[in-house]
């Protein structure tokens, strides 16, 4: 018998019990669908918070002056990041510097610690989405020297909106007490804890004034050209950079990157307990239609068909299932997915929410690649080659005689 | 007796003369009373004063001339007479409040729990330096340690541990008090894991208003920096009549 007859003989099998077919399809077909969706789903939040880290806070590289990062101190600056910048910019990493101290913002009767970031506006730009993401007002002018933009927290418990006086009070590097008056320009969406609660950006050149740093840097933030990956991009700015410390994000914030590292194996989990019943359904339904039919198969072995041929109409019937599984999966998580990749789920309940002090997108969007399809179908594949062993074999090893008799 | 305003309240109403105390050497009851006796002598003090400050770090050092008034533990006002720059700049203590005022901008600000364990005035002395009060015989036990010297001068010492659950940020204290006059003359502050943080030192007593007071206290960190905040009594008087509201933030911002 050629192998196109076993695969239409194995299709007219299923359809010898309809109900059964289908709720073992309509099984497959909902795991499938759910857990291409839910990839779609997880990818989509793990790469909008691994923007959000390295578009808002952290960029891909940073440099800083040996021992700031384990302790940063106004004293402990990069003497002359204006070199670096310019080998930066010659080997094609946008890159800017900046200033950061901590003080006090005060407004009214309250007060609260903050973090002065001293930025240069139009380098800034070119590595960072945070000029784009002023809720209120607007963002930083090299023209308008007493302008700060404010974290979205910051504002709130100094009752400040733009337009407002905000005092910054710090230690200037000279000792004196720095406090100057400045007027709020804009106030920040959620961006992450440290930058919500007491962020306070504002022209490198006010920034020097204020605390009395003529010149270098405390940090520069380093971005990866188009097709250049993390350690490359890290080894690079190391060798441009090498009396420095030269840190790439997932260095900075190991945590975060552990939880991302997490979450992917988590995933690979979830679709194994879930194809697990699905294959337990599989195996269920195989069984029972073999069990069925050994009197039929026992003759179809009398009349010569080999036990290969057995196992492969066995086999064939749970494939056939599963193609149809995934067909109609698919057609279904199409749609799904092109719906959450570019709509999204408002999740706004959400807003500054934050895993590990980076803030959640007002809008969770899936996104896809060809392995959020590739492996929860390949998972599915595996869970089914092993859910048709068992009846395939059992069918396959069948004795004529004793299946003829069978009742 | 409040133990972290002991450094500024030092600065602020100096030590008076001790009394000689009736209980026995190495007794608990001792050291207690030795730390008490600190405590009454400040009751209802009113001074009035001038100090310089001068802060060294490993990046710059700062000179600083301080007039001072004083009622009590509960109030103190700070105002920064040199360096031209920041004249007029002041430190009010009301009870448990802290403002400081900035010649500057002409704002007053309330220093809140953030600023708290800031710098003082860019010195080594922190805001909570100032208002933190913890009393003795509530918040730390007290065990008197042998006897030793400190440059040759025979020396008490106590060491103060802060009770549990208390909002002490040291591990604890350790005073050396002067035997021949009761006087102390170093406090060394641990942090949690008993390891030295700081150390407080006074010296250079001098008759002043017929008591006999510490006219020098420097705090320096112990962490090998060889930073230091020197705090030098110019003048100080006792006889002065000052009322509450004296210490008041309408006060700190008229002049």
């Amino acid at each position: 018998m050629s192998q196109l007859g076993i695969g239409k003989m194995a299709w007219r099998n299923l359809w010898r019990n309809p109900r059964r077919t289908l709720v073992t399809i309509g099984t497959m077909t909902v795991a499938l669908t759910a857990l291409v969706t839910f990839a779609g789903l997880m990818r989509g939040m793990q790469t909008a918070l691994e923007r959000n880290v390295v578009d808002l806070e952290t960029g891909d590289v940073q440099i800083f002056e040996k021992g700031y990062e384990e302790k940063p101190s106004l004293y402990v600056r990069i003497a002359d990041p204006d070199a670096l910048l310019r080998k930066l910019d010659q080997a094609g990493y946008p890159a800017t510097a900046r200033l950061r101290a901590s003080g006090l913002a005060a407004a009214g009767a309250s007060s609260a610690g903050a973090l002065l970031v001293g930025i240069d506006v139009a380098r800034d730009r070119r590595v960072s989405r945070v000029w784009r993401e002023v809720a209120d007002g607007t963002w930083l002018d090299p023209a308008d020297a007493k302008g700060v933009v404010i974290g979205r927290r910051l504002a709130k418990s100094l009752g400040l909106r733009p337009g407002g006086e905000i005092l910054l009070l710090t230690n200037a590097a000279d000792g004196s007490m720095a406090n100057e008056l400045y007027r709020v320009r804009g106030v920040l969406r959620s961006m992450g804890e440290v930058i919500d609660r007491g962020g306070v950006f504002m022209n490198a050149g006010t920034w020097r004034q204020l605390l009395v740093v003529p010149d270098g840097a405390h940090q520069i933030i380093v971005r990866r050209p188009a097709g250049v990956d993390l350690a490359t991009a890290r080894a690079t700015v190391a060798k441009i950079a090498p009396d420095y410390d030269v840190k790439s994000w997932v260095q900075l914030l190991p945590t975060l990157a552990n939880i991302l590292e997490t979450q992917r194996g988590s995933m690979v989990l979830i679709d194994l307990i879930v194809y697990a019943a699905v294959a337990i359904v599989l195996l269920n339904a195989m069984m029972m239609a073999v069990f069925e039919r050994i009197r039929e198969l026992g003759v179809l072995k009398a009349v010569g068909m080999k036990p290969g041929s057995v196992f492969a109409l066995v086999a064939v019937e749970g494939l056939w299932q599963t193609a149809v599984a995934v067909t109609v999966g698919l057609a279904l998580a199409a749609p799904l997915l092109y719906y959450l990749v570019h709509h999204g789920i408002n999740i706004s309940s959400l807003a500054g929410a934050s895993v590990q002090g980076v803030a959640y997108n007002s809008e969770w969007h899936a996104e896809i690649d060809r392995s959020t399809f590739a492996g929860p179908i390949t998972m599915l594949i595996f869970a089914v080659g092993i859910a048709l062993a068992f009846p395939a074999l059992k069918a396959a090893r069948l004795q004529p005689v004793d299946a003829m008799h069978y009742r | 007796m409040r133990i972290r305003s002991f450094a500024l309240s030092l600065v602020l109403v100096p030590l008076l003369a001790a009394p000689l105390l009736a209980a026995a050497p190495g007794t608990p009851e001792f050291a207690r009373a030795l730390l008490q006796k600190v405590d009454d002598m400040y009751r209802g003090e009113q001074s009035h004063g001038v100090m310089e400050m001068e802060v060294k770090t490993r990046h710059w050092t700062r000179s600083m001339s301080l007039e001072s008034w004083s009622k009590g533990k509960e109030y103190s006002l700070v105002r920064i007479l040199e360096p031209k720059k920041d004249r007029g700049t002041a430190t009010l203590k009301d009870r448990h409040d802290l403002f400081t005022y900035l010649n500057n901008t002409g704002r007053t600000v309330k220093i809140s729990g953030a600023m708290m364990g800031g710098s003082w005035m860019g010195s080594h002395f922190t805001n909570d330096d100032l208002v933190h009060e913890s009393r003795f015989s509530e918040d730390f036990d007290i065990k008197q340690l042998p006897d030793d010297k400190l440059d040759g001068v025979p020396v008490y010492r106590i060491e103060i541990t802060p009770k549990p659950n208390r909002p002490i940020v040291w591990g604890k204290i350790e005073i050396l008090v002067r035997i021949s006059d009761q006087q102390p003359l170093k406090d060394t502050y641990f942090d949690e894991d008993k390891k030295p943080v700081r150390e407080l030192a006074l010296s250079d007593f001098k008759n002043i208003g017929g008591r006999n007071l510490p006219t020098v206290m420097t705090m320096r960190p112990l962490d090998g920096s060889g930073e230091y905040t020197k705090v030098t009594w110019k003048e100080l008087s006792f006889d002065v009549k000052l009322d509450p509201s004296f210490f008041s933030v309408r006060n700190l911002t008229s002049r």
